[in-house]
């Protein structure tokens, strides 16, 4: 009796799964896996494999820092901008003779000093999200291309073999990108599940008001949100820069920052707050790499590839809207 | 006269499972106006609203001019007649008197002016005194109320439904909103309002029916109705009695020390100089209508309002000034306010009830690293899961799910694991069943007897009554008066309230 019991609950778990967007996402990304793996013969060899996990690691990083303000019902579209201007200038300054590593930490703080002011802009202020930052990413990005440096591409300062290794190095075979973001999904994880800081994450992406009146530090913790992504956005720009050499300034107007809303929306991490985890950012990133990474062995143009995302991303959203619909209970305010 | 323009046949609506109404058999006369009472999640507002097209029936049927209909839209029920007025008015406030009546009727192009004459018209043949090109923003609630009353009218809407259409309005307002209803019937209009106010269906309404527990108690004309036969269907079996006890034969707890005072606070037009003090170990009763600023006064007790920066008064805990400039200060001083809406500021709705709960401690708690796990929730919480009795069938299940007074209790133990010295109850038997009411109101109780300072803010007298040592009435922003429980009594405390 109890078995058959169990297993019904399985099953029912399994379907549950299924029919809920990350069940979806999972679905479509296995989808693709055999579809690239049939139609192109170099897809399943090791080192495409690899090199496709490595080329999306960054993102992951990237979305990791995301996730952390999508789930408090923030949005930070900024982070490319603290990205390149942050690691450029570390790199401008180690050039006109400091020291690297002072530089780096010059670059980190700089990083540190931007997310705590577009945070405090936001909590303070009470600017919304999605301006605070779009405007802040400007400013950024304006002011490093005025003051800071002038050239686009800032390649890595001569004399730092060390600092190759993290984009270029491996360790137990495995790149050292990879490990990286393996790292960090843990330490996330392990924040946002185990943590007072985690749980208040959740609180206030569930509903802030309520967050506000039970006392949580609602203000501190938008502070520590934003800057915490600048400082994940500017260690991704770190590998980023030292996996190709160099950083390029112009990637703050390419579609980079939809691609990290893309790897969270699509992980199932809803914009509206509350609710996802590490396990949705992975998810997100392992569809999104063989999304791309597919489509560049089979040469497809970059417009079409923009255009397959935008496709992809809005079937997900309709579906998991279709699959889960609001009942009537939870759409309905207060009494019968 | 008596020709039946709507019927509920054995009409059944129920929320997963859960009857708000059951096998109601409800019928409107052509040109009557019929008042819908009962208490609090009676089901009159979810019948109304099944009539309006929100909710589909779940079974039986509904008859609409004789023929059976089922709306699927407030917008369908209007192409058939039916128009309701709801609590909080659907109109566009930064728009016009008369865009707002021609909304949705617009043609391809639009002439200002000729929108405007038709309002002229159209306001001036209900005699409604309201200038069809001032803003919807600047309008009172009763203006509003005419305003959404003319867009029904001029949908060609023959059947109104107001749901608790004088709550808010004033003593004059209300007077105005008399003459219209008159002057609707008159023009052969069916109406059917929900109210609390039994003075008002008695005054008001050709007949009466009662709602209670989901069923439909008793309809009758209005001439044989007193208050007393309302209020014995309203509640049944006496419960009132029971639950409320009977006003004024209690006696009050002795004040405590004086912990909290506020000294001529103001906030905006909400709060004007309001001065009040409570005390340790009893429980204060505050009492006010609508816009009377009491919620207010508390909210900036608790540091969710700010007050006016410039002669925004004083306040004192005990005896220190103190300014709370976010709830986090004030909480950590001591001071809970469990708030009036539980879904927009007090609960967590897909969480669970322990993590709900759970909340109110690391709310209290610094750093920020420090590790919190799913156990150690539900350890904490379970104590006042049980010291509160809040019952559910799934030990996980989300709060969402719970019932209104099951939220309410997850909500203030939120509060009370934080400890508290001086607790703020704003109207926490709203929206909560009866057996629930009981257990909280004994809850707020033991508080008081085990020496916090509670203040309970209910817009409801007996509720009043029945648990304050101390009874404060607010009127317009200020604290107009102040007495011992055994001195207060209903009319007492309502002739305070009112202008």
């Amino acid at each position: 009796m109890s078995t058959s019991a169990e297993t019904d609950s399985g099953r029912q778990r399994i379907r549950a799964v299924l029919r809920s967007q990350e069940g979806i996402v999972l679905l479509l990304a296995a989808a693709a896996f055999v579809l690239f793996s049939v139609l192109l013969p170099s897809f399943l060899s090791p080192g495409n494999l690899l090199a496709l996990v490595r080329s999306v690691s960054i993102l992951g990083i990237l979305a990791l820092g995301m996730a952390l303000v999508v789930i408090a019902r923030g949005i930070d579209v900024s982070m490319i901008a603290v990205m390149v201007v942050s690691v450029s200038w570390a790199f401008v300054i180690t050039r006109a003779g400091y020291p690297f590593e002072l530089a780096l930490l010059i670059g980190a703080g700089f990083a540190l000093l931007a997310g705590i002011a577009i945070g405090a802009l936001i909590a303070f202020g009470e600017v919304p999200p999605i301006f605070a930052t779009l405007a802040a990413g400007s400013v950024i990005y304006g002011t490093g291309r005025t003051f800071f440096f002038t050239l686009e591409m800032q390649n890595v300062p001569p004399d730092t073999d060390w600092f190759r290794l993290i984009g270029q190095g491996s360790l137990f075979g495995i790149p050292v990108t990879i490990v990286a973001f393996a790292i960090l999904c843990v330490v996330v994880q392990l924040v946002l599940s185990r943590t007072r800081f985690g749980w208040t994450i959740y609180a206030m992406g569930n509903n802030p008001n309520a967050a506000r009146i039970t006392g949580l530090p609602v203000r501190p913790m938008i502070v520590a949100q934003y800057a915490i992504s600048a400082l994940i956005a500017y260690g991704a720009g770190l590998i980023l820069a030292s996996s190709a050499s160099a950083i390029n300034a112009r990637l703050f107007n390419s579609t980079m920052i939809y691609d990290i809303l893309l790897v969270v929306v699509l992980g199932g991490i809803g914009l509206n707050g509350g609710h996802g985890s590490v396990r949705n950012v992975v998810l997100g990133t392992v569809f999104v790499g063989i999304l791309l990474n597919g489509m560049t062995i089979l040469n497809i143009d970059y417009t079409i590839q923009n255009l397959v995302k935008g496709v992809v991303l809005l079937l997900a959203i309709v579906i998991d809207s279709i699959v889960n619909p609001r009942d009537e209970q939870t759409s309905q305010q207060g009494d019968l | 006269m008596s020709e039946t323009i709507v019927e509920f046949r054995n009409a059944t609506k129920a929320f997963r499972d859960v009857p708000a109404f059951q096998n109601v058999n409800f019928t409107l006369r052509r040109g009557e106006v019929h008042a819908l009472l009962g208490e609090n999640g009676a089901g009159k507002s979810t019948l109304t609203k099944v009539l309006a097209g929100l909710y589909p029936l779940t079974s039986g049927e509904m008859l609409v001019e004789g023929t059976p209909r089922s709306f699927g839209s407030p917008a369908e029920a209007l192409s058939h007649g039916v128009a309701m007025v709801f609590q909080e008015t659907n109109l566009i406030p930064s728009m016009t008197v008369a865009q707002n009546l021609f909304l949705g009727e617009e043609k391809f192009f639009n002439r200002l002016r000729g929108i405007n004459i038709k309002a002229q018209q159209q306001l001036q043949r209900l005699s409604f005194h309201v200038e069809p090109t001032a803003l919807v923003s600047s309008l009172g609630a009763a203006k509003k109320q005419m305003v959404e009353i003319a867009r029904a009218v001029q949908r060609q809407a023959r059947i109104f439904v107001f749901d608790e259409p004088t709550a808010t309005l004033t003593p004059e307002e209300k007077q105005h909103f008399f003459a219209l209803v008159e002057r609707l019937k008159r023009e052969g209009h069916s109406i059917i309002f929900i109210s609390h106010a039994l003075e008002e269906a008695l005054a008001l309404a050709d007949r009466i029916s009662i709602l209670r527990d989901g069923a439909l108690v008793v309809t009758d004309d209005a001439a044989n109705f007193s208050r007393d036969r309302i209020i014995q269907a309203m509640v049944g079996r006496q419960l009132k009695d029971e639950l409320y006890g009977t006003a004024g034969a209690r006696k009050g707890r002795p004040a405590g020390a004086k912990v909290l005072a506020l000294e001529n606070v103001s906030m905006g037009k909400a709060v004007r100089s309001a001065t009040l003090s409570v005390f340790a170990g009893q429980v204060t009763g505050m009492f006010g209508l609508v816009g009377a600023g009491r919620t207010e006064m508390m909210k900036i007790a608790a540091g969710v309002l700010k007050r006016n920066i410039f002669h925004g008064g004083r306040i004192r805990l005990h005896g220190r000034s103190v300014r709370f400039s976010v709830p986090r200060a004030a909480v950590g001083r001591g001071i809970a306010y469990i708030t009036e809406d539980r879904k927009l500021d007090g609960i967590f709705d897909t969480m669970g009830i322990a993590e709900n709960i759970f909340f109110g401690r690391l709310a209290k708690g610094a750093n920020p690293v420090s590790v919190v796990t799913m156990a150690q929730a539900r350890r904490d919480a379970a104590d006042w899961i049980e010291k509160l009795a809040i019952r559910t069938i799934r030990r996980n299940a989300k709060v969402v799910e719970l019932s209104g007074g099951n939220q309410q209790k997850v909500v203030i133990a939120k509060s009370l694991i934080q400890a508290p010295e001086i607790i703020i109850f704003d109207e926490p038997t709203r929206g909560v069943d009866v057996g629930a009411i009981a257990e909280i109101h004994a809850t707020i109780q033991r508080l008081a007897d085990a020496g916090a300072a509670v203040v309970v803010i209910s817009s409801y007298l007996p509720e009043i009554l029945a648990i304050s040592d101390r009874v404060l009435v607010a009127r317009q922003g200020r604290i107009v008066e102040e007495m011992a429980i055994e001195e207060a009594s209903e009319e007492k405390i309502m002739y305070a309230a009112v202008h």
